[in-house]
C-alpha cells in the first residue's frame, strides 16, 4: 500500500510554496483582467511566511501541520483568498488529525473534506468560475484512483483535470468572488485560482518527475 | 485630491492610534490584529457583542465600540475584510462563559473571515454566534455580496443587541434582538460623488458634476440606477419611498429615523434631508419617536446620504434609550 509521508506533504507544500511565490506577478495579472489584480500578491505574501516557518512548524502529525498553515493562512493572506486556503488546509489537517503518514484514500479524504469545506465558506458551486471548478472534478478523481496505489499516476490525472479546467471554465461569466462583478467581462479569461490550482499541480509533476504535456496556454508560458 | 495622510500603508492603525488617545480610560488597542475593546471587557456572565469590517465608514466599527454598544470590533484595510486571525482574536479578547454574538455586515468577504474565525473560536470552546445584517434596499445582488447589503441599520442593531448584552441577557436573546431590529430596518442610500480611498488616491467610479447614483453602496458599489441630480425634496422622497415600501411600513407604526451623511455632505444638507423624510413619515402615518442625523456608516469623502427607517415596539424603544458611551461625541 502505498503510503504518503508527513515528510512528503512538507516537501510537497514547499514546492508550491515556491510555485506561488514565483508566480505572485503572472497570478496577480490574470486577476487584474476580471477581478481585483490582488489574487497573486495575496497568495504570494502568505506562502512567503508559509515557505520560511515550515522547517520550524510542529511535526507531530501531518494533522498539526496543517492546521498551523491554516493559521498563516488566515494571518497573512488577505482578501477571500485568506479564509478559502486557510479553509482547504484546515478541514484537510482536521481529516488527517494524529496521521503521520496517509493512504492514497486518506489523501483522497483529506482533500475532498477541504473542497467541501471551501464549499460551505464561500457558496461557490461547480460551474461558478471559482478554483472549485478544478478542486471538485480532482477531489473526485482521486477517489476513484486511490484504491489503485499509484501515486505518480494519480497525480498525473489530476494534473490534467486541472488543466482542461482551465480551458473548460474560460468562456463562463463568474458568479462568486470579485470577478462576479464584472459579468460578462469574465468570459473569455481564465479564473486565476483555476490557473493557480494547475500551476502546483504540473509543478509538482515536474518535481517528482512525472511526464505532462499541458494543453492550456497558461501553463505552457 | 488632497488628504491627510502620512504613509497610506500605515492610515489604518494611525487613526485607530488616534480613536484610542482620544478616549483615554474607555478603549484598548491591540495595534497586531488592529482591534480595539473596552478595557472593561471581557465581564463574567455578560454577552459580549463584536464586530469588524473594512475601514473607511467610520464611526462603523470600531468607532462603535463602548459599554452598551460593541464589545470589540477590528479593522481590515480600507474597503476590505480584516484577516481571519484578526477576527478570531477580537472573539477571543472579549469571550466570556455567556458568549459571544458576531455582528456580520453582508459582505463576501466579511463573512467568510468571521464564519472562519467562529469556527476556529468553536473549537477552542467559545460559545459564539453569528449574524448577518442586510438593511440595504437598493439591489439585491451587488458587488462584494450575494444579498443585501448591511449598510447604516447595522448601528440600530449593534445598539439595540449592546443595550441587552448590558441588560445581562443571554446569548440566545441578544442573537433575537438582532434578528427582530434586521427584520424591521430598511437604508437606501444616494451619492452625488464618488469615495477616493487613501492608497488609490483616485476617484473609484465616474459621475457627471450633474449626476446622482441612487442606491448607492459605501464600497461606491452601483445602485438603482444613474440620473441627473433633483432637488433634496425630490431625492428625498426617491429615498423614503424605497425604504417604505420595501417592509412594508405602515400607518400607525412607530418608527425610528436616520439620516446618515456618507462622510462628504455637511451636516446642514442632511438636515435639509431629514426635514423632508419626517414630513413624509408623519404623511404616510408613521409616528417618527426616535431620530438620527449625522454620520454613522460613511463611505471616506463620498458626498452623499442614507435614509432608514427601523420599525419599533416598546422593546426596542428601550434597548435605543438605554445608556451608552462611543468615541463619537459632541461634548
Amino acid at each position: 500500500m502505498t503510503e504518503i509521508t508527513i515528510e512528503q506533504v512538507e516537501q510537497a507544500i514547499d514546492v508550491a510554496s515556491d510555485t506561488v511565490i514565483r508566480n505572485e506577478i503572472y497570478f496577480s495579472d490574470l486577476d487584474g483582467l476580471a477581478g481585483d489584480g490582488d489574487f497573486g500578491t495575496s497568495l504570494a505574501t502568505g506562502f512567503k511566511v508559509i515557505k520560511a516557518d515550515l522547517p520550524t512548524l510542529d511535526k507531530s502529525a501531518i494533522g498539526a501541520m496543517l492546521l498551523k498553515i491554516s493559521m498563516l493562512c488566515s494571518k497573512h493572506v488577505g482578501g477571500s483568498s485568506g479564509p478559502i486556503w486557510g479553509t482547504g488546509f484546515m478541514k484537510a489537517g482536521m481529516a488527517s488529525k494524529d496521521k503521520t503518514s496517509v493512504s492514497l484514500e486518506e489523501l483522497a479524504a483529506m482533500v475532498n473534506a477541504a473542497v467541501e469545506g471551501i464549499m460551505a465558506r464561500g457558496g461557490a458551486k461547480l460551474g461558478d468560475k471559482t478554483l472549485l471548478d478544478a478542486l471538485i472534478p480532482i477531489a473526485e478523481k482521486m477517489k476513484e484512483l486511490a484504491p489503485a496505489g499509484d501515486a505518480a499516476a494519480m497525480l498525473k490525472a489530476v494534473t490534467e483535470v486541472a488543466d482542461k479546467a482551465i480551458d473548460e471554465t474560460r468562456n463562463l461569466v463568474a458568479h462568486r468572488g470579485r470577478a462576479s462583478q464584472v459579468g460578462e467581462r469574465s468570459a473569455n479569461t481564465p479564473d486565476p485560482g483555476i490557473v493557480g490550482v494547475a500551476t502546483i499541480l504540473y509543478d509538482w509533476c515536474k518535481h517528482y518527475g512525472v511526464d505532462y504535456t499541458p494543453t492550456a496556454a497558461e501553463l505552457n508560458r | 485630491m488632497k488628504k491627510f495622510v502620512n504613509e497610506p500603508a500605515n492610515f489604518v492603525p494611525e487613526f485607530m492610534k488616534g480613536v484610542l488617545l482620544a478616549n483615554p480610560g474607555l478603549l484598548e488597542f491591540i495595534p497586531e490584529f488592529q482591534l480595539i475593546k473596552r478595557t472593561d471587557r471581557p465581564a463574567e456572565n455578560k454577552v459580549s457583542v463584536v464586530q469588524g469590517s473594512g475601514s473607511g465608514h467610520e464611526p462603523a466599527h470600531i468607532m462603535a465600540v463602548g459599554p452598551g454598544m460593541l464589545s470589540a470590533a477590528c479593522q481590515g484595510p480600507v474597503f476590505a475584510a480584516p484577516p481571519v486571525d484578526a477576527c478570531y482574536e477580537t472573539i477571543k479578547s472579549v469571550a466570556t462563559d455567556a458568549g459571544v454574538l458576531v455582528l456580520v455586515n453582508n459582505y463576501q468577504g466579511d463573512r467568510m473571515a468571521w464564519d472562519m474565525a467562529c469556527e476556529m473560536a468553536e473549537a477552542e470552546g467559545i460559545k459564539v454566534k453569528q449574524f448577518i445584517i442586510n438593511d440595504d434596499v437598493s439591489v439585491e445582488d451587488s458587488l462584494y455580496t450575494v444579498g443585501r447589503r448591511g449598510v447604516a441599520g447595522n448601528f440600530f442593531v449593534i445598539k439595540a443587541c449592546g443595550a441587552a448584552a448590558e441588560a445581562g441577557a443571554d446569548l440566545d436573546t441578544v442573537l433575537a434582538v438582532a434578528e427582530k431590529v434586521n427584520a424591521n430596518v430598511r437604508t437606501m442610500g444616494v451619492a452625488l460623488t464618488s469615495c477616493i480611498p487613501p492608497a488609490k488616491g483616485t476617484a473609484i467610479f465616474e459621475i457627471g458634476d450633474d449626476e446622482m447614483e441612487v442606491g448607492i453602496g459605501i464600497h461606491g458599489e452601483p445602485g438603482r440606477r444613474r440620473d441627473k441630480i433633483k432637488n433634496a425634496d425630490a431625492i428625498t422622497d426617491e429615498l423614503f419611498d424605497a425604504v417604505a415600501q420595501d417592509l412594508p411600513y405602515t400607518s400607525g407604526d412607530r418608527v425610528a429615523l436616520m439620516i446618515n451623511g456618507l462622510g462628504g455632505t455637511p451636516i446642514s444638507e442632511l438636515y435639509v434631508l431629514y426635514a423632508r423624510a419626517h414630513e413624509r413619515a408623519e404623511q404616510a402615518g408613521l409616528t417618527v419617536v426616535r431620530n438620527y442625523v449625522g454620520e454613522y456608516c460613511t463611505s471616506l469623502e463620498m458626498a452623499g446620504a442614507s435614509l432608514t427607517l427601523l420599525k419599533l415596539d416598546g422593546q426596542l424603544e428601550e434597548y435605543l434609550d438605554a445608556p451608552a458611551e462611543v468615541a463619537v461625541r459632541i461634548f
